[in-house]
């Protein structure tokens, strides 16, 4: 990691924060608007991945179900949902420079989650994400965000991207 | 009037059929009797799809009741499944959820096992007991029977054979959920842990589908004529068709609602096994939701999901994303359920009962027959229940 330039590195924090202050607030249009239009999201348990069994908890694997999966969380689950308050916590462990102005980066995450009514703090999950990103021209955005979880079991439904 | 069963749990049970005691959701004193009546008692419970564990040595860990038990495919390509103990002091010998091992080993006393349940070392064997025998050793197995690449297993000597337990209105449909021909592909699970007692988990209806999950309302997805076959011992069966609008407007990608396959089913079958195994085919998914009991409190659900040995690479991959966004517990069209399981659990703590209304044409009677989106069809299984369990119902 230590090759890779510090503006580089700056701008794949600045974009991973982006991301989960959106999930953190709820926002789904600016969780949305850190992919770019190549963009997809996977969110797979470790037993799965390792396992190398490809179904998902999530798998937008193109743009428009990146579009869906915002029509999902603020157009169609809303009424029935237990809405919970999410805190990601995340720690780059590794870039890696793809050439092209791709890189591939790792982050180990934790998100604590407090639900509505009863109002205690948990685990919802731990795991890393596994992301292709593209820095170019100013710009930084996903082409790849893979979340793979530890928690294989997830401890309620979760409506939510991680 | 209270009833005692053996082990000193009572429960009223309401005169009225379509009433339920909504504390008999939140008792912890009745667990011990449900599993041994229900969960070790004259049932037969789902374990492993032979594709789970294709390669000699692949294992797989579950639970019947609160016991640990494994499937695991022998060098003979044999599947059987063992109580999860060594046979000396009772050692779990897998404690991974799945893997491959070509001999299991306990670590305590290195007591080694084959993948065909034998004791084939023991150290110091000769200071043993002097009638020590490693073949009164073997790992104890289980009354086993296979539908379609499917294993069951039950504790019971005197339940009938799998496919008269099931009967013939749930074991046909089961068996094109099972790919018609059992040869189906295992493409991975996702497992969620619900937070209410079992059986809210497996007290869904065939009311609520059109009601709850405003998707369907959204997509434009209009149910068609469909069947709901239910039994006296609980099973229930719904097959119906699928109409999906050619147009729809929500989605950005349609696609992936897709309905590809013709060859099993007419859009969708749902089935729920007595006491909690539901599998379901809903347009290209293939499923099975094995769940395992935490106490009275708690449970855990794995969707399992697969594809067929004769899809092409398209149909793979299309039942992959269709599986992963649409079912499970961050599902498209299931999703609310999982929130409904919460919730009923939450609920259930007031008093009085759960009264089922939609298809009850008696409330002194117990029906069979009953309509596509009745909820009436839980009934048989909450009697099957009562009855299993040695609760008089009050005089009517």
């Amino acid at each position: 990691m230590s090759e890779i330039e510090a503006n580089v590195i700056f701008s794949i924090e600045n974009l991973n924060r982006d991301y989960i202050c959106a999930l953190d607030k709820l926002d789904m249009n600016k969780w949305l608007a850190c992919f770019n239009k190549q963009g997809t999201y996977t969110l797979i348990s470790n037993e799965n991945e390792s396992n190398g069994l490809p179904i998902g908890f999530m798998l937008d694997d193109c743009y428009e179900r990146l579009q869906d999966r915002v029509t999902q969380v603020v157009d169609i689950q809303e009424d029935s949902t237990e809405h919970y308050q999410t805190r990601h916590m995340t720690q780059l462990t590794n870039i890696t420079d793809l050439g092209d102005n791709k890189y591939k980066a790792d982050f180990n995450f934790t998100v604590f989650y407090t639900q509505d009514l009863i109002e205690q703090t948990s685990i919802l999950g731990a795991g890393r994400y596994e992301d292709i990103i593209l820095v170019e021209n100013g710009k930084v955005s996903f082409i790849q965000r893979k979340a793979v979880l530890d928690t294989n079991v997830l401890p309620r439904y979760v409506p939510y991207p991680i | 009037m209270s009833q005692t069963p053996e082990n000193g749990a009572t429960l009223d049970w309401p005169a009225k059929y379509n009433e339920v005691p909504k504390e008999v959701f939140e008792r912890e004193d009745l667990w011990p009797l449900e599993l041994e009546k229900i969960f070790y008692g004259d049932e037969w419970h789902p374990i492993v799809h032979q594709s789970e564990i294709p390669n000699i040595g692949d294992y797989k860990a579950a639970e019947l009741g609160e016991m640990p038990i494994f499937a695991v495919r022998g060098q003979d390509n044999q599947i059987r499944i063992f109580q999860n103990a060594c046979t000396h002091r009772g050692t779990t010998l897998v404690t991974k959820s799945s893997g491959n091992k070509t001999e299991f080993e306990c670590p305590y006393h290195r007591w080694l096992f084959s993948p065909e349940g034998d004791l084939v070392g023991c150290p110091n064997s000769r200071e043993f007991t002097p009638d020590f025998d490693k073949k009164n050793f073997s790992l104890p197995t289980f009354r086993t029977e296979e539908y379609n690449g499917l294993y069951f297993i039950t504790m019971s000597d005197t339940v009938a054979p799998l496919r008269e337990y099931l009967g013939e209105e749930f074991y046909e449909p089961l068996g094109r959920i099972l790919g018609g021909d059992g040869r189906l592909k295992f493409v991975g699970y996702q497992k969620v842990h619900y937070d209410c007692n079992w059986k809210a988990y497996c007290d869904n209806d065939g009311y609520h589908a059109p009601l709850l999950h405003l998707a369907f309302k959204m997509l434009n997805w209009q149910g068609g004529k469909g069947v709901q076959n239910v039994s006296e011992n609980g099973h229930l069966s719904f097959e119906s068709e699928l109409k999906i609008p050619d147009d729809i407007t929500a989605l950005k990608d349609a696609s992936i609602l897709d309905f590809k396959g013709t060859e099993t089913s007419t859009g969708s079958i749902v089935q729920m096994q007595f006491p909690l195994t539901v599998y379901s085919k809903h347009m290209d998914m293939l499923n099975i939701r094995y769940a395992f009991p935490k106490g009275p409190k708690g449970i855990e659900v794995h969707y399992a999901y697969f594809t067929h040995e004769d899809d092409d690479d398209e149909m793979i991959q299309h039942r992959i994303r269709q599986s992963s966004n649409l079912l499970g517990p961050c599902g498209l069209i299931s999703m609310e359920d999982a929130s409904i399981f919460s919730r009923i659990d939450k609920g259930n703590k007031t008093p009085g009962n759960a009264i089922f209304q939609k298809g009850v044409k008696s409330e002194f009677q117990l029906d069979l027959q009953v309509g596509q989106n009745d909820e009436s069809g839980n009934l048989p299984r909450w009697e099957h229940y009562r009855k299993l369990m040695g609760f008089k119902r009050a005089e009517s």
